[in-house]
């Protein structure tokens, strides 16, 4: 067996009540399959999700995390998404200037009605997150 | 607002010369007291102080190749109860002043009432390599800018001094200009505002100007971005991945000092320092359980990404975060490399002008397209 | 007369839930019933709305008290104590009399008991029907017992008698004994104060437009079956294909108007120009190489914001417009292409091909609509809508009836919604007025916060649902190892109504403070006052939509995630919460601001509520623009209007007016404002108010174009009008007119249509004709914006032999004097050459602005659109609201609008004032953020991301503060505080770090 198979990565997901948590319901009231690697946790808004959560689950040994929040202009708080996508850029920006995988991060806007949307992403991210294999920051007892 | 005049320099060299400027403002009544580095009585180290006795002005030294802190800070410390009600001159580097600017976006200073005195900085030492500088020599601020004039690379300088672009002020009232000056005899007193222009009027000093100040300028500029992306290849040779970056933070204590010196770190109380990293010990065993072994204190790395997060956009790369540091992490080293793709992306400049407004703290509909789909 | 506390409302379409909220907000006790199994009605057949497309219906949801009502889509359901829903519901009598009426209806069993169904859709699996209906617009297949909508809440499966067979299948099938193959009926009495009939529209039926050949040609699609396919929850995931050959279409076009403005209906629908220009514009944002086509008579973009989307899709992304009528389709068999047979513009026949054709149908009365009106005792017009009057445009002919949206005229959304509001208000009028008693803080736990968690833990097999997937024994052990756990219990099925008892005193017996339910989607909030916790100390986890039904396939690893989701929602639940903030008072007294039309209609429904109004008008009298107008196109009297309003408004010991006055400053925050006024001579003075309606009106432009000033026989429309009324112009001297529409509108500094000059110019045109039938009118136009019934009257025109002369905005008519004479001189656009006429007079429609706006949104602190009329917080979700609560706007001062919707948008107004000033006190939702005063630095970076202003900077103490009632919990300052001062109640740092933590 290839590793990758055997490795089930643990990704931490970010989702908004407004809208990808209601698509992740969507999802299952449709029955659409998809790994069950990503542990959801429910924020208000993609914009209330600090950086320093992503980096807590990273450095905690997330082999992922996901932020799904309302597509740009849908945000119900106005703006928290917009404002979100800045936080995140800088995040990316730090974490991929200082070579530490920002790819394990990813942003995604999911609308109410797109459970579809929502498992293929959670597809295509168990996917990347197993092609990239385990988090080293998980080993790291010196962290 | 283009106007400047020429200041005599005399026996007393540059330093005398801006003494001598520096109490021309009290006699004509357009300051009650002046924020300056004052030499301390061991001659070993300068320390800001507020002068109200133009008496003390002996001991002022803005020139002395040290900043043993970001006075920006303390600017924020004096008006951020209340603006200064008397006329207060704060001399300023560069780095302090755009320090400044962004302590008021962050509403923790106000220019209220300032007479904002910025100096030219060919850069500094560190607080024990100038006490050993001092040692040697007989005015440590005339000899280091005559040896700046040669022209030489001063080794000695600090790291963040060699690479910084900024050896010029911006957005003071006035800036006291040494580069592309004959420091024999003259140097360069120019405004940067109305309020400046009028007070070069009030002192009845002529207007003039000099025409090698530009090249000049640029010319350090060039020659230190140049040695800016030299450093940065380095340390992302040194510091990238997470091997290395740890290797780079291994010894780490969580002191905070880094924090304490960063003039725009400006919390009441670190986050880090809040409950919030209170654990109960059955949190630190479990880690511990999970990955072998648990290095004491926890959380450095978060630490330091953190402050990264919260402060790089601002960050105008003083090093202070370096020269704090008891175990030599080249905290500044990662701000600078960080902080230069970051404000590139959001074309943000710390301390540029104080209407940019800072990128957290607004955002445009059309951007950033690549992150999320 | 007792007056009775609740309402019924008649269609849960937009309008209809718009209605209920603003009722339930108020404290009212709502019915809210429909004909079919679920609510939403073509709101939630719609993904995103013009003019911005964007979703905005979670906008919808109450600002106060956010804790009453469900915090979720609006698409999954709606939940709130207050609102009672009656799906396929009926009304059948209606006895009684406003303030009193009984009310018979009947209810069509679903088929399915709602508390025994669990949506395992076990049913559904052995249904042996397929059927195509409503939800994909007969494009998805379902079976005969489906969910009504696939997100619904909670998720219960409903029977389509039409389709059943009543085989049988299901009923054996279902694990919980649901189904009861028995169509039958309930009666119910209700007795409500009022009525409100939101019953919305039914679309055109295509088929009956046989030359465009929908259903024999498979190309042939109404707008919203597009929609549809669009969707992302529709038939081709979004993917925009032709069902003939699932291929991508190169071409499209769109068909104005069928089924509107023909002989046999004889109105505009209002609302297709622009759902095909939304359509086309989010088509060709997703597909810029599709060429897309719209035929169409006149671009009717009339609404805030409208214009400027048609000049987007039309100049930025190459939507083409054809002017022309379309005679006929046929199909192209091989290639099951179309080909349109048009009209041009010149009178040529065209052919030209498409592959997929777009029908924008009309809007009709809802079918039984003129039964339903029957019962109701309430007149039906012409063409079959409820019967209004302009000036009171919700009110129906009986007393205590009032009517929302399409179901009186066609209308969109934004104009729906407003009505909605304004119905609300009127209805309430006649309901209890009450003072909503403070929601009680939830009723602290037995135990107070400081006590040591005892946590028990719920896991409902739903059936098999969760354990034909999860490992629930040793999902259970597991929970039982986790700290602080004392309790851990497995039910069948936590939704039933019986379910709760056993647990309830299990949970007592074992002391437990705080719960952590493992079960499904559902909203168990409602319930759980019976085992007397809050909802801040429970946590769910939802095993069933979030793992067993997405996971079936790898059993092993999903007991996993269901550990870790556990583990997660134990250590959240574990970490305490402190009280929530404490309620403000709220002062039960209202600013409005101008004395027009809009301002004195406002300040008269808050009266009625027995709120105190205080009316600041600028000018030395009331009455604003409605002083100049004489006389409405369907003939009612405006200046009887205007007496009797302000002789009301003067008498009404409530109100007190102050002319010549201005705000000069606000302070304070929603139910607690404090205003400072000056008048002319007097002082400032400040007064305390809790609601601010900013109805300041708006500006008939200046004309400087066509020789406007300096030719005395150059008037405008207004001026007309005041000549014509005042008799001091007599029709009978002039021989010909021409009027000039757009004067000053749809132009570049000014990119909007004024919505109201083209009624105006019919208005006065067919005043003139009536005077002098013989005289020669010629309306040089660009697009004749008669939306609505005002269609009937542009028809009239031209059968009097008015001429209409479409122009260009390049080539504008030529105004120039020529000795005594005036000539116009304009490109005639069907025969190509040039018209000239010799006119008596030259009619000028010039533009609505706004006056200067900038002071007065400076002071109040709310925000202008680009034209600089007052910016509501969303378009069409929220069209009365500011993102600052506790402000609202109404008339001119929102955006150009005609009378009768200067009423509606002024009652909509009081309507929420109302509702934030009748309570007592305002009490903070769950959710609330908060300062740590010793972390704070006060670098006010909260105060700049919050866009509800409920933070803020106190003057006397010099701390950031939360004005806990206007906080939405949305979390943004939590992000923007560096120093971890700004925490949120719930999603408290350390709690989300918890929840990390726990997760692997
Ligand atoms: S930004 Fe903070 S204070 Fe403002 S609504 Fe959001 S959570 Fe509440
Ligand atoms: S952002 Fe944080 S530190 Fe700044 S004012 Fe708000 S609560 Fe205080
Ligand atoms: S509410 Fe979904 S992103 Fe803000």
């Amino acid at each position: 067996m290839a590793e990758e198979d055997q490795f089930e990565p643990v990704i931490v997901g970010f989702f908004c009540n407004w809208c990808t948590a209601a698509a992740a319901d969507l999802a299952g009231t449709s029955r659409m399959q998809y790994p069950p690697n990503v542990r959801p946790i429910r924020v208000m808004c993609s914009g209330s999700v600090d950086p320093v959560y992503v980096l807590r689950a990273l450095l905690g040994g997330a082999d992922g995390v996901i932020i799904g929040g309302c597509p740009p202009g849908d945000c119900h708080y106005v703006s928290g998404n917009y404002r979100a996508r800045r936080r995140m850029a800088i995040l990316k920006t730090i974490l991929a200037t200082l070579g530490l995988e920002e790819e394990r991060v990813w942003v995604r806007w999911i609308s109410a009605a797109e459970g579809a949307k929502f498992s293929r992403t959670m597809n295509e991210l168990t996917q990347a997150i197993k092609k990239l294999g385990p988090n080293p920051m998980k080993r790291d007892w010196s962290i | 607002m283009s106007s400047s005049a020429i200041l005599p320099v005399g026996d007393g060299g540059v330093l005398g010369a801006v003494r001598a400027f520096l109490g021309s403002l009290w006699q004509k009544k357009l300051i009650d007291a002046l924020l300056v580095p004052l030499e301390l009585p061991s001659g070993d180290n300068v320390v800001p102080a507020i002068v109200s006795d133009p008496e003390k002005l002996k001991m002022a030294n803005p020139l002395a190749p040290v900043m043993p802190l970001n006075s920006a800070r303390q600017v924020s410390a004096i008006t951020i109860a209340s603006p200064s009600a008397e006329r207060l001159g704060v001399v300023l580097r560069p780095c302090e002043m755009r320090a400044l600017i962004e302590l008021v976006k962050l509403k923790q200073a106000s220019l209220e009432n300032l007479l904002l005195i910025g100096i030219d900085c060919p850069g500094t030492y560190s607080i024990s390599d100038y006490g050993r500088f001092v040692q040697k020599v007989k005015s440590p601020a005339n000899d280091f800018l005559s040896k700046f004039q040669e022209g030489k690379e001063d080794p000695l300088l600090r790291k963040a001094c060699q690479i910084c672009e900024y050896p010029v002020p911006a957005n003071t009232d006035l800036v006291i200009g040494l580069l592309g000056m004959d420091l024999n005899n003259s140097i360069l007193l120019e405004a940067g505002t109305a309020a400046g222009e009028r007070i070069i009027g009030e002192l009845g000093l002529e207007k003039g100007g000099v025409r090698s100040r530009e090249a000049a300028i640029a010319k350090m500029v060039s020659q230190r971005a140049e040695r800016r992306e030299r450093l940065f290849e380095q340390v992302r040779k040194d510091a990238r991945g997470l091997e290395k970056l740890m290797a780079a933070l291994a010894t780490c204590i969580n002191c905070h000092n880094c924090k304490t010196a960063c003039p725009l770190c400006y919390c009441q109380e670190c986050f880090f320092d809040s409950p919030v990293f209170k654990f109960e010990a059955e949190k630190y065993l479990g880690w511990a359980q999970r990955r072998g072994a648990l290095r004491m204190p926890t959380d450095t790395l978060l630490f330091h990404l953190t402050r990264l997060n919260h402060m790089v956009i601002s960050c105008v790369g003083c090093g202070l975060c370096t020269e704090a540091c008891p175990n030599n992490i080249p905290v500044a080293d990662i701000f600078r490399l960080v902080g230069d793709k970051v404000q590139k992306d959001f074309e943000y400049v710390p301390g540029r002008n104080l209407d940019d407004e800072l990128p957290l703290t607004t955002f445009r509909e059309e951007e950033l397209h690549n992150i999320g789909i | 007369m007792v007056k009775l506390n609740s309402v019924l409302v008649i269609g849960a379409g937009a309008g209809g839930i718009k209605a209920s909220l603003d009722l339930a907000e108020a404290g009212f006790k709502v019915y809210l019933c429909d004909r079919s199994p679920a609510i939403g009605g073509a709101l939630i057949r719609m993904d995103r709305w013009f003019p911005d497309n964007h979703c905005g219906l979670c906008q919808m949801l109450p600002a106060f008290s956010t804790d009453d009502s469900s915090r979720f889509c609006l698409r999954r359901g709606l939940i709130h104590p207050d609102i009672e829903l009656m799906p396929l519901t009926e009304v059948k009598e209606v006895a009684g009399q406003a303030g009193d009426f009984r009310i018979g209806v009947t209810s069509r069993a679903t088929g399915v008991t709602p508390e025994l169904c669990i949506g395992c859709g076990l049913c559904a699996g052995v249904c042996p029907v397929e059927t195509a209906r409503e939800f994909n617009e007969g494009l998805a297949p379902r079976k005969a017992i489906y969910p009504p909508h696939p997100g619904v809440l909670p998720y219960v499966y409903t029977i389509d008698w039409d389709s059943c067979t009543k085989c049988g299948a299901c009923v054996a099938k279902c694990p919980t004994q649901a189904i009861r193959l028995k169509e039958g009926e309930v009666i119910r009495q209700l007795r409500v104060g009022a009525v409100i009939l939101a019953t919305g529209f039914e679309e055109f039926d295509p088929v009956l437009a046989t030359q465009y050949g929908y259903q024999r040609y498979p190309n042939v699609i109404t707008g919203i079956e597009l929609e549809r396919i669009l969707s992302p929850s529709g038939l081709t995931g979004g993917e925009l294909l032709r069902l003939s050959d699932n291929r991508a279409p190169g071409s499209i076009a769109f068909l104005q108007c069928v089924g509107s403005r023909d002989s046999r209906k004889d109105y505009c629908s209002s609302t297709c120009c622009m759902f095909a220009l939304k359509e086309a514009t989010l088509l060709k944002q997703a597909n810029p190489q599709v060429d897309i086509h719209i035929f169409f008579m006149d671009i009717r973009a009339f609404g805030k914001g409208y214009y400027r989307y048609y000049e987007q899709a039309r100049d930025e992304l190459g939507v083409k417009f054809t002017r022309s009528r379309v005679p006929v389709i046929r199909e192209d068999p091989p290639t099951r292409n179309l080909v349109l047979t048009t009209i041009e513009e010149n009178g040529a026949l065209a052919k030209r091909q498409f592959e997929l054709v777009v029908l924008s149908v009309g809007q009709t009365p809802a079918p039984g609509f003129q039964e339903l009106c029957q019962v109701l005792g309430v007149e039906v017009n012409k063409w079959g809508f409820c019967r209004s009057e302009l000036f009171s445009p919700v009110a129906t002919t009986r007393e205590g009836i009032y009517v929302c949206g399409s179901a009186s005229a066609p209308k969109d959304i934004a104009d729906t919604l407003v009505e909605a509001g304004a119905a609300a208000d009127q209805a309430s009028g006649w309901l209890a007025r009450r003072r909503v008693p403070p929601t009680p803080p939830e009723e602290a736990m037995e135990s107070d916060a400081e006590e040591a968690p005892r946590l028990g833990v719920l896991l409902c097999d739903c059936g098999q649902e969760i354990t034909s997937v999860l490992d629930l024994e040793e999902i259970a052990e597991f929970s039982r190892q986790l700290p602080d756990v004392a309790w851990v219990a497995r039910v069948p099925y936590l939704c039933y109504t019986d379910a709760w008892q056993r647990p309830a005193k299990e949970l007592r017996k074992h002391k437990v403070n705080r719960l952590v339910i493992g079960a499904c989607s559902r909203y168990f909030n409602t319930r759980l006052g019976e085992i007397g916790l809050n909802s801040s100390a429970v946590q769910k986890v939802n095993l069933r939509e979030h793992i067993a039904w997405v996971h079936g396939d790898n059993p092993k690893v999903a007991t996993e995630k269901a550990k870790s989701l556990l583990a997660m929602a134990i250590e959240l639940a574990r970490a305490p919460e402190p009280e929530p903030a404490s309620p403000v008072n709220v002062h039960p007294r209202a600013l409005v601001i101008g004395g027009g039309l809009a301002g004195l209609t406002a300040a008269l429904s808050l009266a009625r509520h027995g709120i105190e109004v205080h009316l600041v008008e600028k000018s030395a009298g009331l009455g604003g623009n409605l002083k100049q107008i004489c006389y409405t196109l369907e003939g009612d009297d405006p200046q009887a209007l205007r007496e009797n309003i302000i002789a009301r408004v003067k008498t009404d010991r409530l109100i007190q007016v102050a002319l010549e006055t201005e705000l000069m400053e606000v302070g304070g925050y929603a139910g607690n404002f404090e205003v400072s006024l000056k008048g002319k001579e007097s002082l400032l003075h400040s007064l305390e108010v809790g609601a601010i309606i900013v109805a300041s009106g708006g500006e008939e432009y200046r004309p400087t174009e066509y020789l406007y000033g300096q030719n005395k026989n150059i008037i405008t429309q207004k001026e007309l009008e005041g000549k014509l009324f005042s008799a001091k112009l007599d029709p009978r001297n002039i021989s010909s007119v021409v009027m000039i529409q757009c004067v000053g509108s749809r132009e570049k500094e000014r990119p909007y249509c004024s919505r109201i000059c083209c009624s105006q110019a019919l208005k006065n045109a067919l005043r003139l004709k009536e005077g002098n039938p013989d005289i020669e009118v010629t309306v040089l136009y660009r697009d004749m914006t008669s939306y609505g019934f005002q269609e009937e009257y542009y028809t009239r025109a031209r059968e009097k032999g008015m001429t209409f002369v479409r122009y260009e905005p390049e080539s504008k008519p030529e105004v120039r004097p020529e000795g005594e004479r005036l000539v116009v001189e304009v490109a005639e656009p069907v025969l190509g050459g040039r018209l000239i006429l010799e006119p008596d007079l030259v009619i000028l429609s010039p533009a609505i602005i706004p006056p200067e706006n900038t002071p007065l949104a400076w002071t109040l602190g709310v925000g202008l659109n680009e034209d600089g009329f007052f910016q509501e917080a969303e378009v069409k979700f929220r069209p009365v609201d500011f993102l600052t609560e506790g402000i609202y706007v109404c008339g001119l001062a929102h955006s150009p609008r005609g009378m009768g919707e200067s009423i509606t948008q002024a009652q909509a107004a009081a309507q929420k004032a109302v509702s934030l000033l009748t309570r007592e006190q305002l009490v903070s939702g769950i959710a609330v953020s908060e300062t740590i005063q010793r972390q704070c630095s006060q670098c006010e970076l909260c105060i700049t991301v919050c866009s509800y202003t409920a933070r803020m900077k106190d003057v006397e103490s010099g701390e950031v503060v939360v004005r806990g009632a206007l906080c939405r919990g949305c979390g943004a300052c939590v992000v923007a505080c560096p120093s971890g001062a700004a925490k949120l109640r719930g999603f408290k740092d350390r709690q989300v770090f918890s929840l990390i933590d726990a997760a692997f």
